[in-house]
């Protein structure tokens, strides 16, 4: 008598890979954040210097409809590719993207160490290049929809409103621009939110570095400048060094008196001992000493 | 007060010691309190980065208890007790829910009113150290040149126990919080971040809605550098009183924690 | 004899979803088991038992002194939660011990007695390793461990034979039934009934928020025993069996399956049944591809009972 299998056909095909097995990391990571109710609310605040600048644009191609308000001086409705450093460096607009940090990128790999969800992840077709792909996707998400988004958007709006190509041939590398700042930050916050992700198993506590460190280094910055005077300081400071990098993007003088080549450095060097440490910390097996 | 009373209190104070002691023992193992430790001993760094920087370049024109009063002012009542406060504070009640622990606590024949107290009085202590500790070798490191100028530990013993008081309201206040609310750290962050460091400038009685308004109203004015902004339109409360309702604030807050933890149904999530 | 543990119409809600109705029950000296599907509301009422959640309606009293926020009452109870959860970075040693130390006991006292729960679960030679490194069995053992450790009058157990092997199940049963001997009352839940029997004679079945059976386990099973099971027999030649299943006095229904292959048999005694199929099949040479029972499992016998 022999023994028939209940069923079960075999696998007779290739072993292979599927190219965006990191997808569903992304669209989960995407829901889970915006399920969460006070996001949508904080996701709009963010929006609000985007919007004040759009305002802005229009204002400048409609100055007098608007010389009742405007009065004398119209220098800071002149579009340029320092109207669009100061879009894209302003302190409020770096501080709401840390608070998006906070909500969508706190329990990004912090919830997986909880869960011991990494044990499930890597027992599938999935690499530790396709698992940080998939998180690092749901901060770009999120960050691009605040900076690479609204800024592409200004930068049409411009050029609708002025109802010519001038502007883009004044600046036919403001676009690019945008994109690199764009990708630049939020690479740079990427690394950040995932290293601070990785150090704890709790995403509350991850929260709170986030949040803690950004406003430490300017905290740190702000001591040291206050003793010492010293603008180099500014190299402790993240959103300093941001600000000044950002600036170098869009070719306008930089806010201190230093390079902003170091600022640069120092941001990689961060991103570069994030990545050692994620590796070291992301694997399947958890090791108890 | 009748002897039923004495011994209720008796056995109430009982417990909180015991408990208290349960969670000294829990947070001195725990992880997270050795990086706090780490964390608190940043600014022993930045003193010595500072005096560095002054011994070679010669850079004197601040002086090292000015330095010292300024990085009270600046990184200690702005920065670090708000963010440790914020974490223990919130975590008494919130790491048992999330660790799903809190059925041990509640089927010990304790009062659940004595394990937030215990828990409080072990978080705080541990924080309180960890300041001191911190705060003392940055002190010595920053007045290397005055060690012998006794007046100076009199300034620092005043700061020092200014700070402490803030570890008490601030954590009795997160504590609070972390009894009924879910959302325990974005609140957090919006009242230390956003509440206290706008309401403090406002003028009149307004300022008086901020814990480190009582803070400021004990510590000594800063008198050069760049810090002056910090008591802009400060209107001090006198120092008898601003302790008065640091102590005040505190109780309140820790009676209503107790209040809520020992009515409240805490459904763990299975 | 007094109710030790004693419910009046106690109910409980979780928003819209029921956990618990109109239970009231007297429970006395000795083990009870609590017997009920996934989802039946056991750990609810071991819940509402403890003091952990407040009924939405009744009362719980436990030595006629309600249970909500009365911590005194706890210097007797013992309970082992059914969550997987401890303080990871301390060891079983020092968890058992610090739990200890709450019951207002001298230090030395607190160490005897660790040291003595740790020796009846044998977790002796691992209490000095973090609660993080023990294996599934171990953290079970160690949860029943710190509700036997300060020698309660009272032991509530719920699920405590999940996650260990049939060694260490034999172990805990057999402390547990020890504690009868000495006079106590044990509560214990299980979804398994095999677990309940092997404990105790008294049962609470309890399904969809509900007690629909208290008594004497003998009692169950033969409402159970007399619970129609449905056996599937897919083989060469089903004609043959069924004209043999047919006149045996256990067999209830035949029929014959959609493939023409298999066969669905009703019977009210398994036993004699799987008794006599072996018989058959070799006297007939029967080719059997395979027998499965689909309605084997404790869900479909409550539905049955409360069919009943």
């Amino acid at each position: 008598m022999s023994i028939k299998e209940k069923g079960y056909s075999h696998w007779n095909g290739e072993f292979k890979q599927g190219g965006l097995s990191w997808l569903p990391i992304v669209r989960w990571g995407i829901r889970l954040t915006f399920r969460k109710k006070f996001f949508k609310l904080l996701f709009f605040i963010s929006l609000i210097p985007a919007i004040v600048f759009l305002v802005g644009i229009y204002i400048s191609e409609r100055l007098d409809d608007f010389r009742f308000m405007i009065r004398e001086s119209t220098d800071f409705v002149q579009i340029n590719p320092a109207y669009f450093k100061i879009y894209f460096t302003n302190d409020f607009l770096l501080f709401m993207m840390v608070m998006i940090l906070v909500f969508c990128g706190a329990g990004l790999i912090a919830d997986d160490l909880r869960h011991n969800a990494l044990q499930l992840y890597f027992s599938r077709p999935l690499k530790k290049k396709d698992y940080f792909l998939g998180k690092v996707s749901v901060i770009t998400f999120f960050l691009f929809l605040i900076t690479l988004v609204p800024g592409i958007i200004l930068f049409l709006m411009k050029l609708i409103f002025s109802g010519s190509f001038r502007f883009f041939a004044s600046y036919p590398w403001l676009p690019v621009s945008i994109i690199i700042y764009s990708v630049f930050v939020t690479g740079f916050f990427s690394f950040y939110t995932l290293f601070l992700s990785s150090i704890s198993k709790n995403r509350r506590y991850v929260a709170i570095f986030i949040f803690g460190l950004y406003i430490f280094s300017d905290i740190l910055f702000g001591i040291f400048y206050g003793i010492f005077r010293s603008q180099y300081f500014g190299l402790l400071s993240i959103k300093s060094n941001i600000q000044q990098v950002g600036a170098a993007i869009f070719n306008q003088r930089t806010p201190y008196d230093f390079s902003w080549i170091l600022s640069l450095a120092v941001l990689l060097l961060f991103c570069l001992l994030s990545a050692v440490v994620l590796n070291k910390r992301v694997r399947g097996v958890e090791i108890i000493k | 007060m009748d002897r039923r009373t004495k011994q209720g209190i008796m056995n109430f104070l009982q417990s909180v010691k015991l408990c208290f002691s349960f969670f000294l023992s829990l947070g001195k193992k725990s992880r997270r309190t050795k990086v706090f430790y780490v964390i608190s001993f940043v600014p022993i760094l930045m003193a010595l980065a500072i005096k560095l920087a002054q011994f070679f370049y010669s850079h004197r024109d601040i002086s090292g208890l000015a330095i010292f009063s300024n990085m009270i002012m600046v990184f200690y009542l702005q920065f670090l007790i708000l963010i440790l406060a914020l974490f223990f504070g919130t975590s008494l009640c919130s790491e048992e829910l999330e660790g799903k622990t809190l059925t041990y606590l509640t089927t010990r024949p304790v009062p659940k009113s004595a394990i937030i107290l215990g828990k409080y009085a072990a978080y705080t202590f541990l924080t309180i150290i960890m300041t001191g500790v911190g705060l003392l070798f940055t002190f010595l490191i920053l007045n290397l040149d005055n060690l012998l100028d006794f007046s100076l530990y009199v300034l620092f013993l005043r700061d020092l126990v200014v700070l402490w008081l803030g570890l008490i309201c601030y954590t009795a206040f997160f504590t609070f919080i972390g009894t009924f609310l879910k959302k325990t750290i974005l609140f957090g962050l919006l009242f230390s971040f956003g509440w206290e460091n706008v309401i403090q400038y406002f003028p009149g009685s307004t300022q008086r809605f901020a814990i480190v308004h009582y803070l400021k109203s004990l510590l000594k004015v800063p008198t050069s550098g760049g810090f002056s902004f910090l008591l802009f339109r400060l209107e001090p409360t006198p120092p008898g009183i601003a302790v008065l309702m640091l102590l005040l604030i505190s109780g309140i807050f820790l009676f209503l924690a107790c209040l809520f933890f020992s009515q409240k149904e805490y459904i763990l999530q299975d | 004899m007094t109710a030790v543990i004693e419910t009046q119409n106690l109910s409980k809600w979780y928003g819209n979803i029921l956990g618990l109705s109109d239970v009231s029950l007297q429970i006395e000296r000795g083990i009870t088991g609590i017997l009920g599907p996934n989802g039946a509301g056991k750990s609810t009422f071991l819940k509402l038992l403890t003091g952990q959640i407040k009924p939405n309606i009744g009362r719980v009293t436990i030595k006629e002194e309600p249970i909500w926020n009365n911590y005194p009452l706890f210097q007797i109870i013992g309970f082992c939660p059914e969550q997987d959860s401890f303080y990871g970075e301390l060891t079983g040693w020092e968890f058992l011990k610090n739990l200890l130390i709450l019951y207002h006991l001298p230090r030395t006292e607190a160490e005897d007695k660790a040291k003595k729960a740790m020796d009846i679960v044998e977790l002796s030679s691992d209490k000095d390793r973090v609660i993080r490194s023990y294996s599934r069995g171990m953290r079970q053992r160690l949860k029943v461990a710190q509700a036997i450790a300060h020698d309660p009058e009272i032991l509530i157990l719920d699920e405590p034979l999940n996650g260990l092997d049939p060694l260490g199940r034999r172990k805990i049963i057999k402390l547990i039934k020890s504690y009868e001997q000495e006079g106590r009352t044990v509560i214990v839940s299980s979804h398994v009934l095999p677990e309940i029997e092997a404990m105790t004679q008294t049962i609470i079945l309890i399904h969809q928020g509900k007690v629909f059976a208290q008594g004497n386990i003998h009692y169950i099973r033969d409402l159970i025993e007399s619970h129609p099971h449905i056996v599937s027999i897919k083989c060469n030649d089903p004609r043959t069996l069924a004209k043999k299943f047919i006149h045996q006095d256990f067999v209830l229904k035949v029929h014959f399956g959609e493939t023409l292959d298999s066969l669905l048999v009703e019977t009210n005694n398994r036993d004699r049944f799987f008794a006599l199929v072996p018989s058959l099949v070799v006297e007939h040479q029967i080719e059997v591809k395979e027998i499965t029972s689909p309605d084997d499992n404790l869900q479909a016998v409550f539905d049955y009972l409360v069919g009943k």
